[in-house]
Protein backbone atom coordinates (compact mmCIF):
# COMPACT_ATOMS: atom_id res chain seq x y z
CA UNK A 1 0.00 0.00 0.00
CA UNK A 2 2.72 2.38 1.03
CA UNK A 3 4.51 3.54 -2.21
CA UNK A 4 8.06 2.59 -2.05
CA UNK A 5 10.73 4.54 -1.31
CA UNK A 6 8.17 7.00 0.51
CA UNK A 7 9.03 6.22 3.91
CA UNK A 8 12.41 6.88 3.45
CA UNK A 9 11.90 10.53 2.10
CA UNK A 10 9.29 11.42 4.59
CA UNK A 11 11.82 10.17 7.06
CA UNK A 12 14.21 12.64 5.78
CA UNK A 13 11.54 15.19 5.54
CA UNK A 14 10.88 14.85 9.16
CA UNK A 15 14.62 15.03 10.09
CA UNK A 16 14.55 18.52 8.60
CA UNK A 17 11.34 19.81 10.03
CA UNK A 18 12.99 18.30 13.48
CA UNK A 19 15.96 20.56 12.91
CA UNK A 20 14.04 23.85 11.51
CA UNK A 21 12.28 23.10 15.10
CA UNK A 22 15.33 22.77 17.16
CA UNK A 23 17.01 25.86 15.27
CA UNK A 24 13.83 28.35 15.83
CA UNK A 25 13.78 26.91 19.80
CA UNK A 26 17.35 27.73 20.43
CA UNK A 27 17.03 30.85 18.42
CA UNK A 28 13.71 31.88 19.65
CA UNK A 29 14.97 31.27 23.64
CA UNK A 30 17.51 33.70 22.60
CA UNK A 31 15.91 36.10 21.92
CA UNK A 32 12.67 35.91 24.16
CA UNK A 33 15.57 36.53 26.65
CA UNK A 34 16.36 39.57 25.52
CA UNK A 35 13.13 40.55 24.64
CA UNK A 36 11.56 39.65 27.85
CA UNK A 37 14.19 41.38 29.72
CA UNK A 38 12.96 44.61 26.99
CA UNK A 39 9.77 43.84 28.69
CA UNK A 40 10.63 44.73 32.06
CA UNK A 41 13.24 47.76 31.03
CA UNK A 42 13.47 51.10 33.27
CA UNK A 43 13.25 52.80 30.05
CA UNK A 44 9.45 53.29 28.40
CA UNK A 45 10.44 53.58 25.46
CA UNK A 46 12.04 50.08 25.08
CA UNK A 47 9.49 48.44 27.03
CA UNK A 48 6.69 49.93 24.16
CA UNK A 49 9.08 48.62 21.65
CA UNK A 50 8.63 45.03 23.16
CA UNK A 51 4.69 45.68 23.09
CA UNK A 52 5.03 46.80 19.57
CA UNK A 53 7.02 43.73 18.47
CA UNK A 54 4.82 41.23 20.47
CA UNK A 55 1.92 42.38 18.77
CA UNK A 56 2.88 42.81 15.03
CA UNK A 57 4.25 39.06 15.46
CA UNK A 58 1.55 37.81 17.66
CA UNK A 59 -0.64 39.35 15.19
CA UNK A 60 0.52 38.38 12.40
CA UNK A 61 -0.40 34.85 10.65
CA UNK A 62 3.03 33.01 10.24
CA UNK A 63 2.00 32.11 6.62
CA UNK A 64 2.32 35.88 5.76
CA UNK A 65 5.32 36.55 7.92
CA UNK A 66 6.90 33.70 5.95
CA UNK A 67 6.35 34.84 2.76
CA UNK A 68 6.85 38.93 3.29
CA UNK A 69 10.65 37.71 4.62
CA UNK A 70 11.27 35.32 1.58
CA UNK A 71 10.44 37.82 -1.16
CA UNK A 72 11.73 41.10 1.33
CA UNK A 73 15.19 39.26 1.38
CA UNK A 74 16.10 39.47 -2.17
CA UNK A 75 15.35 43.08 -2.42
CA UNK A 76 16.97 43.83 0.63
CA UNK A 77 20.19 42.11 -1.40
CA UNK A 78 20.05 39.52 1.22
CA UNK A 79 20.63 36.57 -1.22
CA UNK A 80 19.88 33.68 1.46
CA UNK A 81 17.09 30.83 0.52
CA UNK A 82 14.72 29.62 1.49
CA UNK A 83 16.23 27.83 4.57
CA UNK A 84 18.08 31.02 5.98
CA UNK A 85 14.73 33.13 5.46
CA UNK A 86 12.54 29.79 7.03
CA UNK A 87 15.06 29.67 10.17
CA UNK A 88 14.98 33.29 10.39
CA UNK A 89 11.06 33.62 10.40
CA UNK A 90 10.67 30.64 12.88
CA UNK A 91 13.01 32.48 15.12
CA UNK A 92 11.33 35.81 15.12
CA UNK A 93 7.38 33.76 16.02
CA UNK A 94 8.87 31.77 18.77
CA UNK A 95 10.70 34.56 19.81
CA UNK A 96 7.39 36.19 20.48
CA UNK A 97 5.88 33.11 21.76
CA UNK A 98 8.51 32.77 24.05
CA UNK A 99 9.19 36.02 25.17
CA UNK A 100 5.20 35.77 26.65
CA UNK A 101 5.99 32.88 28.31
CA UNK A 102 9.17 33.99 30.15
CA UNK A 103 7.25 37.23 30.88
CA UNK A 104 4.65 35.50 32.58
CA UNK A 105 7.00 33.47 34.27
CA UNK A 106 9.08 36.68 35.91
CA UNK A 107 5.43 37.91 37.07
CA UNK A 108 4.75 35.03 38.99
CA UNK A 109 7.78 35.24 41.22
CA UNK A 110 6.31 36.38 44.38
CA UNK A 111 6.96 39.53 45.82
CA UNK A 112 8.55 38.11 49.14
CA UNK A 113 11.19 36.38 47.08
CA UNK A 114 12.23 39.94 45.35
CA UNK A 115 12.30 41.20 48.50
CA UNK A 116 14.97 38.61 50.11
CA UNK A 117 16.94 38.56 47.46
CA UNK A 118 16.97 42.61 47.56
CA UNK A 119 17.78 42.71 51.00
CA UNK A 120 20.48 40.48 50.49
CA UNK A 121 21.87 43.25 48.41
CA UNK A 122 22.13 40.09 45.50
CA UNK A 123 23.95 42.24 41.91
CA UNK A 124 21.77 42.02 39.31
CA UNK A 125 23.98 39.16 37.56
CA UNK A 126 23.34 36.68 40.49
CA UNK A 127 19.86 37.54 40.99
CA UNK A 128 19.21 36.70 37.46
CA UNK A 129 21.30 33.14 37.29
CA UNK A 130 20.43 32.29 40.98
CA UNK A 131 16.89 33.59 41.34
CA UNK A 132 15.45 34.58 38.65
CA UNK A 133 16.05 32.30 35.91
CA UNK A 134 15.53 28.83 38.14
CA UNK A 135 12.16 29.74 39.42
CA UNK A 136 10.94 31.22 36.02
CA UNK A 137 12.72 27.76 34.24
CA UNK A 138 9.94 25.98 36.57
CA UNK A 139 7.13 28.11 36.49
CA UNK A 140 6.88 28.04 32.63
CA UNK A 141 8.62 24.78 31.61
CA UNK A 142 4.41 23.40 30.48
CA UNK A 143 3.76 26.60 28.71
CA UNK A 144 7.13 26.72 27.09
CA UNK A 145 7.00 22.89 25.79
CA UNK A 146 3.38 24.06 24.72
CA UNK A 147 5.54 26.21 22.33
CA UNK A 148 8.07 23.95 21.13
CA UNK A 149 5.43 21.41 20.12
CA UNK A 150 3.68 24.25 18.22
CA UNK A 151 6.98 25.03 16.88
CA UNK A 152 7.57 21.74 14.71
CA UNK A 153 3.74 21.87 13.42
CA UNK A 154 4.17 25.54 12.53
CA UNK A 155 7.50 24.68 10.56
CA UNK A 156 5.45 22.72 8.01
CA UNK A 157 4.54 26.68 6.76
CA UNK A 158 7.68 26.85 5.64
CA UNK A 159 6.93 24.25 2.34
CA UNK A 160 5.24 27.42 1.13
CA UNK A 161 8.46 29.22 0.59
CA UNK A 162 10.07 25.79 -0.98
CA UNK A 163 11.34 24.96 2.19
CA UNK A 164 11.90 21.15 1.60
CA UNK A 165 11.09 19.18 5.18
CA UNK A 166 8.27 16.86 6.00
CA UNK A 167 5.23 18.80 3.95
CA UNK A 168 6.55 19.38 1.03
CA UNK A 169 8.14 16.05 1.09
CA UNK A 170 5.09 14.66 1.49
CA UNK A 171 3.35 16.72 -1.29
CA UNK A 172 6.25 15.62 -4.07
CA UNK A 173 5.39 12.57 -3.48
CA UNK A 174 1.65 12.80 -3.18
CA UNK A 175 2.32 14.34 -6.97
CA UNK A 176 3.77 11.52 -8.04
CA UNK A 177 1.80 8.40 -6.62
CA UNK A 178 -1.66 9.78 -5.90
CA UNK A 179 -1.93 8.19 -2.76
CA UNK A 180 -3.06 10.82 -0.84
CA UNK A 181 -4.50 9.64 2.41
CA UNK A 182 -1.87 7.14 2.78
CA UNK A 183 1.21 9.87 2.27
CA UNK A 184 -0.67 12.84 4.66
CA UNK A 185 -1.73 9.87 7.13
CA UNK A 186 2.50 8.85 7.32
CA UNK A 187 2.65 12.76 7.50
CA UNK A 188 0.61 13.15 10.04
CA UNK A 189 2.16 9.91 11.91
CA UNK A 190 5.26 11.45 12.01
CA UNK A 191 4.52 15.26 13.21
CA UNK A 192 2.85 13.33 16.09
CA UNK A 193 5.84 11.05 17.28
CA UNK A 194 7.77 14.80 17.02
CA UNK A 195 5.22 15.84 19.69
CA UNK A 196 5.25 13.50 21.69
CA UNK A 197 8.70 13.18 22.24
CA UNK A 198 9.10 16.45 22.94
CA UNK A 199 6.28 16.11 25.18
CA UNK A 200 7.57 13.55 26.76
CA UNK A 201 11.45 15.26 27.30
CA UNK A 202 9.57 18.01 28.58
CA UNK A 203 8.14 16.20 31.18
CA UNK A 204 11.35 14.33 32.46
CA UNK A 205 12.62 17.91 32.51
CA UNK A 206 9.82 18.94 35.12
CA UNK A 207 10.26 16.39 37.31
CA UNK A 208 14.02 16.94 37.55
CA UNK A 209 13.51 20.78 38.21
CA UNK A 210 10.30 19.94 40.32
CA UNK A 211 10.49 22.11 43.30
CA UNK A 212 11.06 19.53 46.22
CA UNK A 213 9.23 18.74 49.31
CA UNK A 214 5.80 20.68 47.76
CA UNK A 215 2.28 18.35 47.77
CA UNK A 216 2.25 17.27 43.88
CA UNK A 217 5.62 16.53 43.45
CA UNK A 218 4.77 13.74 41.23
CA UNK A 219 2.20 15.42 39.06
CA UNK B 1 24.22 52.86 65.88
CA UNK B 2 21.31 53.35 64.69
CA UNK B 3 19.65 57.24 64.58
CA UNK B 4 16.09 57.29 62.71
CA UNK B 5 14.91 61.67 62.34
CA UNK B 6 11.50 62.46 61.51
CA UNK B 7 10.61 59.87 59.14
CA UNK B 8 7.51 59.90 56.92
CA UNK B 9 6.02 57.93 54.70
CA UNK B 10 2.04 58.01 52.89
CA UNK B 11 1.31 54.93 50.63
CA UNK B 12 -1.09 57.18 48.30
CA UNK B 13 -3.50 59.47 50.88
CA UNK B 14 -2.45 57.45 53.19
CA UNK B 15 0.24 58.36 55.83
CA UNK B 16 1.64 55.62 57.31
CA UNK B 17 4.54 57.02 59.35
CA UNK B 18 4.07 60.68 60.49
CA UNK B 19 7.61 61.86 61.73
CA UNK B 20 9.09 58.85 63.30
CA UNK B 21 12.51 59.33 65.56
CA UNK B 22 14.39 56.43 67.04
CA UNK B 23 17.91 55.66 68.62
CA UNK B 24 18.98 52.59 68.54
CA UNK B 25 22.16 52.06 70.71
CA UNK B 26 24.96 49.55 69.63
CA UNK B 27 23.68 45.87 71.00
CA UNK B 28 20.27 47.31 71.75
CA UNK B 29 17.25 45.35 71.03
CA UNK B 30 14.19 47.86 70.45
CA UNK B 31 10.45 46.21 70.55
CA UNK B 32 8.30 48.13 68.06
CA UNK B 33 4.60 47.17 69.20
CA UNK B 34 1.44 48.89 68.13
CA UNK B 35 -1.70 48.18 66.39
CA UNK B 36 -1.56 46.45 63.10
CA UNK B 37 -1.86 49.18 60.87
CA UNK B 38 -0.08 51.36 63.13
CA UNK B 39 2.79 51.86 61.08
CA UNK B 40 5.62 49.14 62.66
CA UNK B 41 6.11 47.20 60.17
CA UNK B 42 6.28 50.17 57.23
CA UNK B 43 9.04 51.41 59.88
CA UNK B 44 11.05 48.19 59.95
CA UNK B 45 11.11 48.42 55.98
CA UNK B 46 11.77 51.81 55.26
CA UNK B 47 15.00 50.82 57.40
CA UNK B 48 16.55 48.56 54.91
CA UNK B 49 15.23 50.94 52.08
CA UNK B 50 12.22 48.00 50.93
CA UNK B 51 10.19 50.60 51.27
CA UNK B 52 10.95 54.17 49.78
CA UNK B 53 10.14 56.83 52.27
CA UNK B 54 9.05 60.22 51.43
CA UNK B 55 11.01 62.56 54.49
CA UNK B 56 13.44 61.90 57.23
CA UNK B 57 16.15 60.38 57.63
CA UNK B 58 18.29 57.54 58.63
CA UNK B 59 21.88 57.24 59.76
CA UNK B 60 23.69 53.79 60.69
CA UNK B 61 26.85 54.38 62.71
CA UNK B 62 26.83 58.45 61.86
CA UNK B 63 26.58 57.81 57.75
CA UNK B 64 23.36 58.75 56.03
CA UNK B 65 21.43 55.52 54.25
CA UNK B 66 19.60 55.44 51.26
CA UNK B 67 19.30 58.72 49.94
CA UNK B 68 21.57 61.84 49.38
CA UNK B 69 21.75 65.45 49.02
CA UNK B 70 21.28 66.28 45.55
CA UNK B 71 23.41 69.08 43.90
CA UNK B 72 20.39 71.52 43.30
CA UNK B 73 18.87 70.65 47.17
CA UNK B 74 16.70 67.83 47.81
CA UNK B 75 17.85 64.60 48.45
CA UNK B 76 18.45 61.95 45.70
CA UNK B 77 18.39 57.98 46.02
CA UNK B 78 21.82 56.50 46.39
CA UNK B 79 22.96 54.61 43.33
CA UNK B 80 21.75 50.93 42.84
CA UNK B 81 25.39 49.40 43.74
CA UNK B 82 25.44 51.40 47.31
CA UNK B 83 22.13 50.58 48.12
CA UNK B 84 23.11 47.02 47.80
CA UNK B 85 26.34 47.85 50.21
CA UNK B 86 24.07 49.71 52.55
CA UNK B 87 21.89 46.60 52.15
CA UNK B 88 24.78 43.89 53.71
CA UNK B 89 24.77 45.91 57.09
CA UNK B 90 21.12 44.53 57.57
CA UNK B 91 19.35 41.37 57.76
CA UNK B 92 16.15 41.11 57.91
CA UNK B 93 13.73 38.21 58.69
CA UNK B 94 10.23 37.86 57.66
CA UNK B 95 6.80 36.91 58.79
CA UNK B 96 6.63 34.30 56.29
CA UNK B 97 10.27 33.22 56.21
CA UNK B 98 10.71 33.73 52.04
CA UNK B 99 13.23 31.04 51.52
CA UNK B 100 14.36 30.18 48.14
CA UNK B 101 12.14 27.27 47.27
CA UNK B 102 14.74 25.85 44.48
CA UNK B 103 18.14 25.82 46.87
CA UNK B 104 18.93 23.56 49.81
CA UNK B 105 18.78 25.30 53.45
CA UNK B 106 22.54 25.51 53.21
CA UNK B 107 23.02 27.16 49.46
CA UNK B 108 19.69 29.83 51.14
CA UNK B 109 22.61 31.19 53.89
CA UNK B 110 25.59 31.21 51.59
CA UNK B 111 23.53 33.06 48.75
CA UNK B 112 24.69 36.54 50.42
CA UNK B 113 27.93 35.76 51.50
CA UNK B 114 28.56 33.81 48.00
CA UNK B 115 27.30 36.13 45.57
CA UNK B 116 26.48 39.57 47.42
CA UNK B 117 30.18 39.72 49.71
CA UNK B 118 31.99 37.47 47.30
CA UNK B 119 33.73 34.85 50.07
CA UNK B 120 35.09 32.33 48.80
CA UNK B 121 33.14 28.77 47.97
CA UNK B 122 35.45 26.99 51.02
CA UNK B 123 35.00 30.10 53.36
CA UNK B 124 30.98 30.51 52.57
CA UNK B 125 30.00 27.17 53.38
CA UNK B 126 32.20 27.12 56.47
CA UNK B 127 29.92 30.09 57.24
CA UNK B 128 26.89 28.41 56.26
CA UNK B 129 27.62 25.50 58.29
CA UNK B 130 28.62 26.89 60.76
CA UNK B 131 25.22 29.26 60.92
CA UNK B 132 23.19 26.54 60.70
CA UNK B 133 24.61 23.99 63.58
CA UNK B 134 24.11 27.20 65.33
CA UNK B 135 20.17 27.19 65.06
CA UNK B 136 20.39 23.19 65.35
CA UNK B 137 19.49 22.63 62.02
CA UNK B 138 22.88 20.94 61.29
CA UNK B 139 21.33 17.97 59.89
CA UNK B 140 19.16 19.64 57.66
CA UNK B 141 21.34 21.40 55.55
CA UNK B 142 21.03 19.43 52.41
CA UNK B 143 16.78 19.19 52.45
CA UNK B 144 14.68 22.17 50.68
CA UNK B 145 12.75 24.73 52.42
CA UNK B 146 9.14 22.54 52.07
CA UNK B 147 10.88 19.56 53.47
CA UNK B 148 11.09 21.70 56.74
CA UNK B 149 8.49 22.86 59.59
CA UNK B 150 7.84 26.51 59.81
CA UNK B 151 9.99 27.06 62.62
CA UNK B 152 12.79 25.10 61.18
CA UNK B 153 12.65 27.20 58.28
CA UNK B 154 12.64 30.53 60.28
CA UNK B 155 15.45 29.06 62.00
CA UNK B 156 17.16 28.92 58.19
CA UNK B 157 15.72 31.98 57.64
CA UNK B 158 17.49 33.92 60.62
CA UNK B 159 20.93 31.98 59.58
CA UNK B 160 20.60 33.60 56.64
CA UNK B 161 20.42 36.75 57.69
CA UNK B 162 23.33 36.54 59.93
CA UNK B 163 25.10 34.85 57.05
CA UNK B 164 25.87 38.56 56.26
CA UNK B 165 27.51 39.44 59.39
CA UNK B 166 24.79 42.06 60.12
CA UNK B 167 25.70 45.17 62.14
CA UNK B 168 21.39 45.19 62.80
CA UNK B 169 18.93 42.20 62.46
CA UNK B 170 15.49 43.25 61.55
CA UNK B 171 12.76 41.17 62.86
CA UNK B 172 9.38 41.31 61.13
CA UNK B 173 6.68 39.39 63.33
CA UNK B 174 8.89 36.06 62.76
CA UNK B 175 6.73 34.12 65.28
CA UNK B 176 3.03 34.89 63.56
CA UNK B 177 3.01 32.53 61.25
CA UNK B 178 4.19 29.59 63.42
CA UNK B 179 1.97 27.33 65.11
CA UNK B 180 2.28 27.80 68.84
CA UNK B 181 4.28 24.68 69.66
CA UNK B 182 7.05 25.81 67.29
CA UNK B 183 7.62 29.50 68.34
CA UNK B 184 10.17 28.57 71.31
CA UNK B 185 12.34 27.02 69.12
CA UNK B 186 12.42 30.38 67.06
CA UNK B 187 12.85 32.51 70.09
CA UNK B 188 15.38 30.62 71.49
CA UNK B 189 17.78 31.07 68.42
CA UNK B 190 16.57 34.96 69.27
CA UNK B 191 17.77 34.52 73.18
CA UNK B 192 21.12 33.36 72.10
CA UNK B 193 21.88 36.24 70.28
CA UNK B 194 21.57 38.24 73.16
CA UNK B 195 25.29 37.48 74.03
CA UNK B 196 26.42 38.72 71.00
CA UNK B 197 25.35 42.69 70.83
CA UNK B 198 23.88 42.91 67.55
CA UNK B 199 21.34 45.26 67.31
CA UNK B 200 17.92 43.68 66.83
CA UNK B 201 14.52 46.09 65.93
CA UNK B 202 11.74 43.47 66.80
CA UNK B 203 8.16 44.11 65.14
CA UNK B 204 5.88 41.82 67.27
CA UNK B 205 2.83 40.82 69.05
CA UNK B 206 4.11 39.01 71.41
CA UNK B 207 4.70 40.88 74.56
CA UNK B 208 6.02 38.41 76.58
CA UNK B 209 8.83 37.73 74.36
CA UNK B 210 9.46 41.55 73.76
CA UNK B 211 9.27 42.48 77.82
CA UNK B 212 11.90 39.30 77.91
CA UNK B 213 14.49 40.64 74.92
CA UNK B 214 13.66 43.85 74.48
CA UNK B 215 16.08 46.51 76.37
CA UNK B 216 13.05 49.22 75.09
CA UNK B 217 9.74 48.90 73.81
CA UNK B 218 8.11 51.56 71.47
CA UNK B 219 4.50 51.82 71.04
CA UNK B 220 3.47 53.51 67.69
CA UNK B 221 0.15 54.51 67.24
CA UNK B 222 -1.02 56.18 63.91
CA UNK B 223 2.77 56.47 62.28
CA UNK B 224 4.60 57.71 65.16
CA UNK B 225 6.44 56.78 68.54
CA UNK B 226 3.74 57.95 71.19
CA UNK B 227 5.82 55.85 74.01
CA UNK B 228 9.31 54.86 74.23
CA UNK B 229 10.64 53.55 77.85
CA UNK B 230 12.00 50.12 79.30
CA UNK B 231 9.86 47.23 79.32
CA UNK B 232 8.46 47.85 83.05
CA UNK B 233 7.61 51.47 81.63
CA UNK B 234 5.78 50.89 78.82
CA UNK B 235 3.99 47.52 79.72
CA UNK B 236 3.38 47.95 83.40
CA UNK B 237 3.12 51.71 83.77
CA UNK B 238 1.46 53.22 80.31
CA UNK B 239 0.98 56.80 80.65
CA UNK B 240 -0.94 57.06 77.18
CA UNK B 241 -4.64 56.26 76.65
CA UNK B 242 -4.34 53.84 73.58
CA UNK B 243 -1.67 52.72 74.94
CA UNK B 244 -3.81 51.32 77.94
CA UNK B 245 -6.25 50.30 75.98
CA UNK B 246 -4.06 48.35 73.68
CA UNK B 247 -2.78 46.56 76.49
CA UNK B 248 -5.94 45.50 77.75
CA UNK B 249 -6.70 44.25 74.67
CA UNK B 250 -3.70 42.10 73.96
CA UNK B 251 -3.86 40.53 77.49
Amino acid sequence: MIPPGSLALLAQGAAVSLLLAAAAIVGGTVLAIVLAAAAFSRIAAVRALYRVYVYIVRGTPLLVLALLLFYAMPALDLRTGPYIAGTLVLIIYTGALFAEVFRGGVLSIPRPQWESARSLGLPPVAMFRKIVAPLVTRYTLPPYVNVCVMTVKASSVLSIISVWELTLAAREIIERTFAVFTILGLAAAFYFVMCFGIDRLGRRVERRLALRGFAGERA
Amino acid sequence: MIAIRGLRKAFGGLRVLQGVDLDIGDGEVVALIGRSGCGKTTLLRCINFLEEYDAGEIRLDNTPLWYREAPGGGRQRVSEAEARRQRQQMGIVFQQYNLFPHMTVLDNVLLGPRFSQRVSAVEADHLGRRLLARVGLEGKMSAYPAQLSGGQQQRVAIARALAMRPKVLLLDEITSALDPELVGEVEDVIRSLLSERIMMVIVTHALRFAREVAHRIAYLSDGAIVELGSPAEVLDRPKDPSLKEFLRHVR
